[in-house]
């Protein structure tokens, strides 16, 4: 015998044996088997064999890029793709919202179905993202004069900024991230669409249900406080809940009948989730896969991660606690209250409401300007 | 059942890049999501520049995005016109193009014939962990071609056809490169073994 075709070096470079090992089906298989049979000898030439294939698919594979350098490259890519659009991205959400104008919420469904709520999202986002501050806050102001009722808030800071909404909720919106919404009394839901990541805390109202609108994915409130994480350039979107129950859904596969229906419910279906439960959702599959509970990582900065219990703790840390959570500025005088002890637990609460049960405390009243808020009071006897 | 996988893969692939024929952008990103990171490991082994391999990985899906109307509409392997669209777009980059020099051709035949018995022996003697090594030293030995090689056909699951043609050589050298490498992983064991009877006749004498 010259030339052995099944010793060590002629398997591992056997196409069928290749083939075998790394996709394995009915037929190689049985094909191999009966070799070894036929050939018991084989047996420690062809495992060895079989595990040196696998070496060099794993080790020849080494190289795959981070997380961060598929970020970046991805992010050039999508820079790209809209530098040959002859008309002004932005011009794309403006139209959308003008043909509904005027007629209140219907913006929002509109917004709701998934195809448009992506183009609006990645336009707008890159459009926001590549432009520097000037551009924006004019596209910002014309948006709002455009669109009676829209309110959008972008956050082109390096650090998180809290929107109040007139219900009283309140969501922390991380840079980059980018909020829209209508206001109005007479709305029968109360709607977000939200593009980027923002830990939101919502005031309990069963009657009207809070919905926040990303990519295709529906999540629904009652009151409630979770983190959305639907930032453009990821195939996903995350939610994970604090307190509460919060349900998600898929809208993309359904009709606009179907959605209302849905939508109006008083009650919580599609996928439930309870307090520091997660989910993903896939833009392009529309499913929703659950997440193990994320280690909990206390972290002074997240307002998300924060718990907010207070336990015969001065003021003057509390409010501290509270500017660095959602970033605001607590103005207050620190002489006569700063050392008052406060007791209470306001996880899940709106930033609103927390402002409340605190004054209720201190006998003391608040009043929210941009993005200060002044406490006045006399301070605790 | 494999064939029929692989085929409906190419499907799916044919599939999306009909869409961004037309302008699909969620079909782009599908596309961009499914091949960039093994493209990014194939052009590491063409160069060891990172962010050129970077660059050259987002041209080639900028330039598809950017000549999308213009794309042929029957191209065979979506998978393979990325491959060798990268390679070019490194070798321009590197100023490295295809070098004249034929590569020494060896016959099957001339394989040494008498090596089934050290062989015998030593899978016997390694464990696994020593194979894993071996697998990790060799291949950071080898000569870059040998590598791109094996990585297309073991990592990237290319044919040799396929091979030979990313890289512009024949399937006759596609194969050389691959025996070769093979061969240096025997003849690395070899000499391992050889050392460690030296090391341990030295120890007793």
């Amino acid at each position: 015998m010259k030339h052995d075709p099944y010793s060590l070096t002629e398997l591992i470079r056997n196409e069928e044996f290749i083939a075998w090992v790394m996709h394995p089906d009915e037929l190689s298989d049985r094909k191999w088997r009966t070799f070894l049979e036929e050939h018991p000898r084989k047996r420690k030439t062809v495992e060895s064999a079989r595990e040196y294939v696998i070496l060099l698919a794993k080790d020849t594979g080494r190289h795959q890029p981070t997380q961060k350098q598929s970020d970046r490259m991805w992010s050039i890519v999508e820079s790209h793709m809209h530098d040959d659009v002859p008309k002004t991205p932005e011009q794309e959400p403006v139209t959308i919202f003008k043909t509904s104008r005027g007629q209140g919420w219907r913006w929002a469904r509109v917004a709701a179905s998934a195809a448009l709520i992506l183009s609006i999202g990645s336009v707008s986002y890159w459009f926001y993202y590549k432009k520097a501050d000037a551009p924006l806050r004019e596209v910002a102001v014309q948006d709002e004069a455009e669109i009676p009722n829209t309110i959008q808030k972008y956050n082109d800071t390096d650090k998180p900024m809290t929107v109040l909404l007139q219900d009283g909720s309140s969501v922390v919106l991380q840079p980059g991230g980018r909020l829209s919404y209508s206001e109005g009394v007479n709305r029968k839901r109360r709607e977000v669409t939200l593009t980027g990541k923002a830990f939101f805390e919502i005031v309990k109202n069963k009657q009207k249900p809070f919905l926040v609108y990303s990519y295709g994915l529906a999540t629904k409130v009652l009151g409630t406080s979770f983190t959305i994480d639907a930032s453009s350039e990821s195939k996903e979107i995350k939610v994970e809940v604090r307190t509460g129950t919060v349900s998600v859904f898929s809208i993309n596969n359904l009709d606009n009948n179907q959605k209302e229906a849905v939508l109006d419910k008083p009650e919580l279906e599609g996928v439930t989730l309870n307090h520091d439960q997660r989910i993903a959702f896939s833009k392009e599959s529309g499913k929703i896969i659950p997440l193990p509970a994320a280690v909990a990582e206390p972290e002074d900065k997240d307002v998300s991660k924060q718990h907010f219990v207070f336990d015969e703790t001065p003021v003057s840390e509390v409010f501290r606690i509270l500017e660095s959570a959602y970033n605001v500025r607590i103005v207050y005088d620190r002489e006569k209250m700063g050392t008052c002890p406060l007791n209470a637990t306001l996880i899940g609460q709106p930033l609103k409401e927390k402002l409340e049960v605190i004054c209720n405390a201190l006998d003391a009243q608040y009043e929210v300007a941009d993005n200060q808020i002044t406490i006045l009071g006399k301070g605790c006897k | 059942m494999i064939r029929i996988a692989t085929s409906t893969g190419e499907n799916k692939d044919h599939d999306l890049w009909q869409r961004i024929r037309l302008g699909d952008e969620q079909a782009f990103t599908a596309i961009f999501e499914k091949y960039h990171r093994t493209l990014y490991n194939y052009g590491s082994k063409l160069s060891t520049n990172s962010s050129l391999v970077e660059d050259a990985v987002q041209d080639v899906f900028i330039d598809i995005w950017r000549l999308r109307h213009n794309l042929t509409e029957n191209v065979t392997s979506v998978k393979f016109y990325l491959y060798r669209a990268l390679r070019r777009r490194i070798h321009v980059a590197l100023d490295k193009f295809p070098s004249m020099e034929e590569i020494s051709e060896l016959d099957d035949e001339d394989m040494p014939a008498n090596h089934t018995h050290s062989e015998a022996i030593l899978i016997e003697m390694e464990s696994s962990s020593a194979r894993a090594q071996r697998i990790q030293e060799l291949l950071a030995q080898l000569p870059e071609r040998q590598v791109e090689a094996l990585t297309l056909r073991y990592f990237d699951d290319f044919s040799i056809e396929e091979i030979a043609e990313i890289m512009s050589v024949n399937e006759k050298s596609v194969r050389n490169f691959i025996y070769k490498a093979l061969t240096s992983l025997r003849q690395s064991r070899e000499i391992l073994l050889i050392s460690s009877l030296i090391f341990w006749m030295l120890l007793f004498f």
